[in-house]
């Protein structure tokens, strides 16, 4: 039997490290570009509404996952509020980061939709959930049409 | 009617690592034991094979072209399902009651000491255009994020998160194969640092390694080879939704999974029928999640009655008495597999310390972060 002969010297066992370089578009499809053109070149946000059970999604997309039916877009203040969050000490690669990066689940006004992204301006100690929160974006020349446009959301002063 | 069951498992590990053998001589040790135990020829006797991964834990691309061999299972019909064991469970119990096979082989394993980017391969999960690019933080944001929002809706405060974590890490003392399992306190719990705060460390399954192989088998055959096998009474499985907008938080995804595999199973009244359930706790909070969607208690009421005792050891409902994931670790795609197997040793009498009194049992699985999917099954002696 096999198992018998198990290596029990742990300095003789082998093995050999791999890595994959793995390179991808991803494709915004056609809700991700109305919103991150108009969020590049206007600065504003869009949701989506479907056009059967009136359910506003934001991220915006072309379809209602509840009914399956189209949708139309429609421009929202970018403002919200804070659902949930959460204060995250590590990177993905199990390092320590300098400062702690403040994650947040927030509602997003005018919708019934979310986004999660970062909370700045702000200390942990005062983030409160239900809080008023406004976007913060990149200077105008500096914006690529991406979800880093927007540096992080803060609070309303 | 069809019924199906499982007439033989086998296992190896659960080790919080085990450079001494592949993840290929793993899952053949586990299915080794399980032919053994069902007292079959696999080459000879067996008709299908499900094994379940995804090539982002292995390592690999085309990860179903990796796994006839160890299992006996060349120049068989096999497929391979991305997604946890229990999936694969519900796709031999179709193989089987669709007249497909008699005998059908069901495996997962998990090599997780072997990826040494856990956190890299979680994020890549999550969706690469809205969500991926946002800040630098470990993805165990989401599940922090989840626990926050859920906790707010229920009025759960970290205390009965804590129990959880204690009531697991303690339960796995009695089980030899739990190698995280701990003689904590809530106290000791609540006390550690909020690494991804709320959560905390303590609060999260750690990895581990290990195979689960099970042999199903049409009712008839299943007598002959098992006069008492463990009969697979239902299944069900359930998505969500991949937006983060729309996600109940409230794993709504167990809920119907619970449902349909209830509904199959003639389960009227849970919390009255099942004796012992095994759920997915690789996050503590989940556990509480878990057990609402599994109707073993009510929604907000889960806090009074762990802290009673009413799911431990020697409860009324006793969830998680194999320690969980808290205490075996994390096996990605065995998680489920890991579970369903503490609820067929439990029912054959065969859990060593840990045996509880039971008849009826249900295993269920979350498909870990960022999803919101998950399966369950019922099993009765």
């Amino acid at each position: 039997m096999v198992f018998n002969e198990k290596i029990t010297n742990p300095a003789e066992l082998r093995h050999v490290q791999g890595r994959i370089e793995l390179y991808w578009i991803y494709t915004s499809g056609e809700a991700g570009d109305v919103f991150f053109k108009k969020l590049r070149d206007e600065g504003k946000f869009t949701a989506s509404k479907c056009r059967k059970c009136g359910h506003v999604f934001f991220p915006p997309r072309i379809y209602c996952e509840f009914d399956f039916s189209e949708t139309e877009y429609m421009e929202i203040s970018g403002e919200g509020c804070v659902l949930a969050f959460s204060v995250i000490s590590y990177d993905s690669d199990g390092n320590r980061l300098e400062k702690p990066e403040i994650y947040a689940l927030i509602g997003m006004d005018g919708t019934d939709g979310k986004i999660i992204h970062l909370l700045g301006e702000i200390e942990p100690e005062n983030i409160e959930t239900g809080m008023k929160v406004v976007p913060v974006l990149k200077p105008k020349d500096q914006r690529e049409g991406k979800i880093t446009d927007i540096l992080y959301f803060k609070p309303v002063s | 009617m069809v019924r199906v069951a499982v007439v033989g498992a086998g296992y190896s590990g659960f080790n919080a690592n085990s450079p001494d053998l592949s993840w290929k001589e793993i899952t053949y040790e586990a299915a080794v034991r399980a032919y053994e135990d069902a007292g079959i020829n696999p080459r000879r006797d067996i008709d299908a094979v499900v094994t379940c991964a995804e090539d982002f834990w292995e390592g690999f691309a085309i990860f179903d072209e990796f796994c006839p061999d160890q299992l006996g299972g060349v120049l068989k019909p096999t497929f391979t399902v991305t997604a946890d064991f229990l999936f694969g469970l519900a796709n031999g119990v179709m193989l089987i009651k669709s007249g497909l096979a008699e005998i059908a082989v069901v495996e997962a394993h998990s090599k997780a000491s072997d990826i040494l980017t856990f956190g890299n391969v979680v994020k890549f999960a999550y969706d690469p255009v809205w969500l991926r690019p946002v800040g630098r933080g470990h993805p165990f944001y989401l599940a922090a994020l989840e626990k926050s929002y859920y906790s707010n809706l229920r009025g759960y405060c970290d205390y009965t998160y804590a129990e959880v974590v204690a009531k697991n890490r303690k339960n796995g003392r009695l089980n030899p194969d739990a190698p995280y399992s701990a003689d904590l306190t809530a106290d000791d719990v609540l006390s550690s640092e909020p690494l991804f705060y709320p959560l905390r460390k303590l609060e999260i399954a750690e990895r581990s390694d290990g195979a689960v192989v099970f042999v199903l088998a049409k009712g008839d055959i299943a007598r002959e080879l098992n006069p008492e096998p463990v009969w697979i009474d239902g299944v069900g499985w359930n998505s969500e939704t991949s937006n983060y907008d729309t996600m109940s938080f409230t794993a709504v995804y167990a809920m119907k999974a619970a449902e349909m595999a209830y509904d199959m199973a003639g389960i009227e009244n849970p919390a009255k029928e099942i004796d012992v359930a095994e759920v997915d706790d690789r996050f503590a909070y989940k556990e509480v999640q878990h057990i609402e969607a599994l109707k073993l208690a009510k929604a907000g009421e889960v806090d009074e009655l762990l802290e009673s005792g009413y799911f431990g050891r020697k409860g009324e409902i006793p969830v998680n008495v194999s320690g969980g994931s808290l205490s075996v670790g994390n096996l990605l795609e065995a998680t489920g597999a890991q579970k369903a197997l503490e609820i067929v040793l439990q029912l054959r009498g065969e859990a060593g310390r840990r045996q509880v009194d039971a008849e009826i049992g249900v295993a269920q699985v979350w498909r870990y972060l960022p999803t919101a999917t998950g399966a369950v099954a019922v099993f009765s002696r």
